[in-house]
């Protein structure tokens, strides 16, 4: 989706900008030009922590592993927004034999960096056999095993008929595939270092300043359109927007206000680009946390809080609200929730429990939008006399407060929470089942039902019986009291109109296949 | 013996008055010149608002007006609203208390402390110097605002940290200050004599040579605010200084520098006390030492 516009504004604002620049000798654009052809520099917003696919947190992790390694499939979108997926440069052909058997052939003659040999059918099967053991195992939930049938063929094969699983598994971050000789190396994990790669780029790792690809001597693949790309670290949004606006760099993923003033208003020589709406964000509570553990409590925060007034103020209205964790458009959505936005009964409920004076703690990422809605919560809940005490925190520390080895996960009581998702049900709901807790699973409940209705989500290929599913996986989870639904926050990205650029639904820049326009 | 330390009640009574005398003349040089006149003129006004917040503020600083977000001037909102409609007039008021309060409780801590330690480290042992010197050296070779990001990123934010942060590192400036000071008294013949005629430590660091070196300390003190006061302000403007929804001028500035392209209001409304402020404690500051440093008025 491309929007542009040229209005009187802007078009004075850009010639005074051109004019001023001129005259003070500033040869902003020129130099741009120039730089460009051999290297591409656009923003990160976050820097890396783990690059491994089983045990990252995703985001420009992703975008460095899609640049740098090997996948089979790669998601593609439609005109009409469809979603369906196209074989990979490293594959010679990948087809459905039958519902639960998928043949693939590699193409002969990629190797792996640091002499490590040829990318083979074996990698294929090590890392997806791997990632089943890992972290992000639920987006290979439906593989069984994988057969290798020669040197670079082989044959996916699922435990059950599952549709989606080219999808949700094989064009997903943990798609990515590593080189099985480098990983018994380094001993079947890797942090910030790649044990091997075999892509276009190598990566380069600059901490707190910037991510590098720079050429991969050995590729022998298409060349792709920049020699270099520098994803500059910018982790604070307005500064993104200003090194945009500025040409310090080519792309980059700007804020839900940004976008209404953007669409309003572009700066010069942009284009916008709606990636996708596959965000799902909401207000977690710890069920185990002494003062949460009554439910009558957690009810009352989801009758106390209201998401519209959150998607007004922190969001300029350019949000949907959510209902649930399954975004717009996809098997299961939800069109309305079973709690409403009402004092009195959550007055009622506090009073029930014989709760009051409760103070609690809301953890929050340290970004404008995320503070803002976290103060608008605040004053809601003091509404119903509950104190709350934001705290803000830089993604570090916020994003491994919720794991059993790295945080203090009995202790957390609320947080805002967004998540990316694909474009299958099934990937959404799998950081919620019993074994995710103390992974993923931050508010803690285990509930048989919805583990039980997980696996039937993933066996079920009928979208009625599916829709079925997730809706009532969803209820569960509203159920519990640990969650209010906020929104589906838009992945948007500004880029330069003399760049054509290629994102994911869920907001991760596919680097490799940047093109000139 | 001298007149003021005479028993003679008449004479005490003389004493006090040329005492009396000497302030009012001193006060009236202060308010005589621009600089001191500018300075204490912005003082007050900034305790004036900071103190009387809850009468001034036409609205609660917190109470969100969402429809109402982002309004530029009006009669109603004389500096605007943010981004959750509150108004931000009201939020400079208050974020005055948090600088205050900060100011007023870091500086006068580290003055106690740095009295404290400076007359200890300058009349004390010559091994009891050292080592406090050496401590006063390491605390002041950080700068402050690292340690500050530093112990933030440890123990997360909160007001009173920063003020930890404010005290321990303004101690040694000032424990310096007297240290010095009350070098240069130590071998005074009246604390010599003082000495010989048996009074105690306590009694010598309290009546002779706490008076002695305290006037300096607050010359420095009034030109430590704005110090304080920025470094509050540049913590909040980072989001590591007061909690949300808390205002601090460093806060309002740093939603402002987020709205910069919607509305320059925030920017202004949350920079012009800190420039004030800043400017006042400095302005008094100058003005003081001119008139209470006596070795400057002669240099001129």
């Amino acid at each position: 989706m491309l929007e542009d516009k040229l209005n009187r504004r802007v078009f004075l604002g850009s010639s005074a900008m051109v004019g001023g620049a001129a005259l003070f000798g500033l040869p902003l654009f020129a130099k741009d030009a120039n730089a460009q052809a051999a290297k591409l520099t656009v923003r990160s917003d976050q820097d890396i922590s783990i690059l491994d696919p089983g045990y990252m947190i995703g985001g420009t992790e992703i975008e460095m592993q899609n640049a740098v390694l090997p996948v089979l499939l790669n998601l593609h979108v439609g005109e009409d927004g469809v979603y369906g997926w196209e074989p990979s440069v490293y594959v010679e052909k990948f087809e459905e034999r039958d519902p639960t058997h998928y043949d693939f052939t590699l193409k002969p003659g990629f190797m792996w960096t640091n002499g490590y040999g040829e990318f083979t059918a074996e990698d294929v099967k090590y890392s997806y056999e791997r990632i089943k053991t890992t972290d992000w195992s639920g987006n290979f939930e439906p593989l069984d095993h994988v057969e290798v049938t020669g040197k670079y063929s082989g044959t996916l094969v699922l435990s059950q008929p599952y549709a989606p699983f080219t999808l949700t598994g094989l064009t997903s971050g943990p798609g990515a595939i590593l080189c099985k000789a480098a990983m018994q190396k380094v001993g079947e994990k890797f942090t910030t270092e790649f044990p091997a790669t075999c892509g276009p780029y190598v990566f380069q790792w600059t901490p707190k300043q910037k991510l590098s690809l720079r050429p991969n001597p050995e590729w022998t693949g298409p060349k792709p359109a920049f020699a270099e790309v520098d994803g500059l670290l910018i982790t604070e949004p307005s500064a993104a927007e200003l090194a945009f606006e500025a040409g310090e760099v080519a792309a980059t993923i700007i804020t839900a206000a940004t976008y209404a003033r953007y669409k309003e208003n572009p700066p010069e020589n942009s284009a916008l680009r709606v990636a996708g709406a596959l965000q799902y964000m909401w207000l977690g509570m710890n069920t185990e946390h002494p003062k949460l553990s009554d439910i009558r409590v957690r009810k009352a925060i989801q009758h106390a809080v209201d998401a519209e007034q959150i998607i007004q103020g922190a969001y300029s209205g350019t949000t949907e609200k959510s209902n649930g964790i399954i975004c717009p458009g996809l098997i299961g959505h939800r069109k309305a929730t079973k709690y409403s936005y009402d004092l009195e009964k959550a007055k009622m409920m506090l009073a029930e429990a014989g709760v009051s004076g409760l103070e609690l703690e809301l953890k929050t990422l340290n970004e404008q939008e995320r503070v803002l809605s976290a103060q608008i919560i605040q004053s809601q809940l003091a509404q119903v006399g509950i104190t709350v005490k934001v705290i803000p925190l830089d993604s570090g520390p916020f994003w491994e407060m919720g794991d059993e080895q790295k945080g203090d996960p009995k202790n957390l009581q609320m947080y805002l929470m967004r998540f990316g998702t694909n474009p299958d049900p099934q990937e959404a709901t799998q950081w919620f089942t019993s074994d995710q807790v103390g992974v993923w699973n931050w508010e803690r409940w285990k509930n048989d039902e919805y583990d039980a209705l997980y696996k039937q989500g993933i066996a079920e290929s009928d979208p009625e019986k599916r829709e079925a599913i997730y809706l009532r996986m969803q209820e569960i989870m509203e159920d519990t009291g640990a969650y209010v639904w906020i929104n589906h926050e838009p992945e948007v990205f500004v880029h330069r109109k003399d760049i054509k650029i290629d994102v994911l639904p869920s907001g991760e820049m596919r680097l490799r296949a940047f093109t000139k326009a | 013996m001298s007149a003021a330390r005479s028993e003679n009640p008449a004479g005490a009574a003389l004493a006090a008055d040329t005492f009396r005398a000497e302030g009012w003349y001193k006060l009236r040089r202060l308010l005589g010149s621009w600089q001191g006149l500018t300075g204490m003129v912005l003082v007050t006004l900034f305790l004036v608002s900071a103190i009387f917040a809850p009468l001034l503020a036409p609205y609660d600083p917190n109470t969100l007006d969402i429809p109402a977000r982002l309004s530029g001037p009006t009669w109603q909102h004389i500096a605007g609203t943010d981004q959750l409609g509150r108004d931000t007039f009201s939020r400079v008021l208050y974020g005055g208390r948090v600088a205050l309060y900060v100011a007023t409780i870091g500086i006068t801590v580290s003055m106690i402390f740095g009295l404290l330690f400076g007359m200890l480290a300058g009349y004390g042992p010559p091994w009891l110097d050292n080592i406090l010197l050496l401590l006063f050296d390491v605390i002041r070779s950080f700068p402050t605002i690292i340690i500050g990001l530093a112990a933030v990123a440890l123990l997360g934010p909160s007001l009173n940290l920063i003020l930890a942060i404010v005290i321990v590192t303004t101690i040694p400036a000032y424990a310096r200050l007297v240290r010095t000071s009350t070098m240069a008294l130590r071998n005074t013949e009246f604390v010599i004599a003082e000495r010989s005629l048996g009074v105690t430590l306590g009694g010598i660091l309290w009546r002779h040579i706490l008076p002695n070196v305290i006037g300096p300390m607050f010359i420095l003190a009034a030109m430590d605010v704005p110090v304080v006061v920025t470094v509050e302000a540049g913590l909040s403007f980072l989001g590591l200084g007061v909690l949300p929804p808390t205002a601090s001028w460093g806060s309002i500035l740093n939603e402002g520098y987020l709205l910069i392209r919607q509305t320059p209001w925030p920017i202004v409304a949350g920079g012009i006390p800190l420039v004030l402020t800043t400017l006042g404690f400095t302005f008094l500051g100058e003005a003081l030492r001119d008139i209470f440093d006596p070795r400057l008025g002669k240099g001129r």
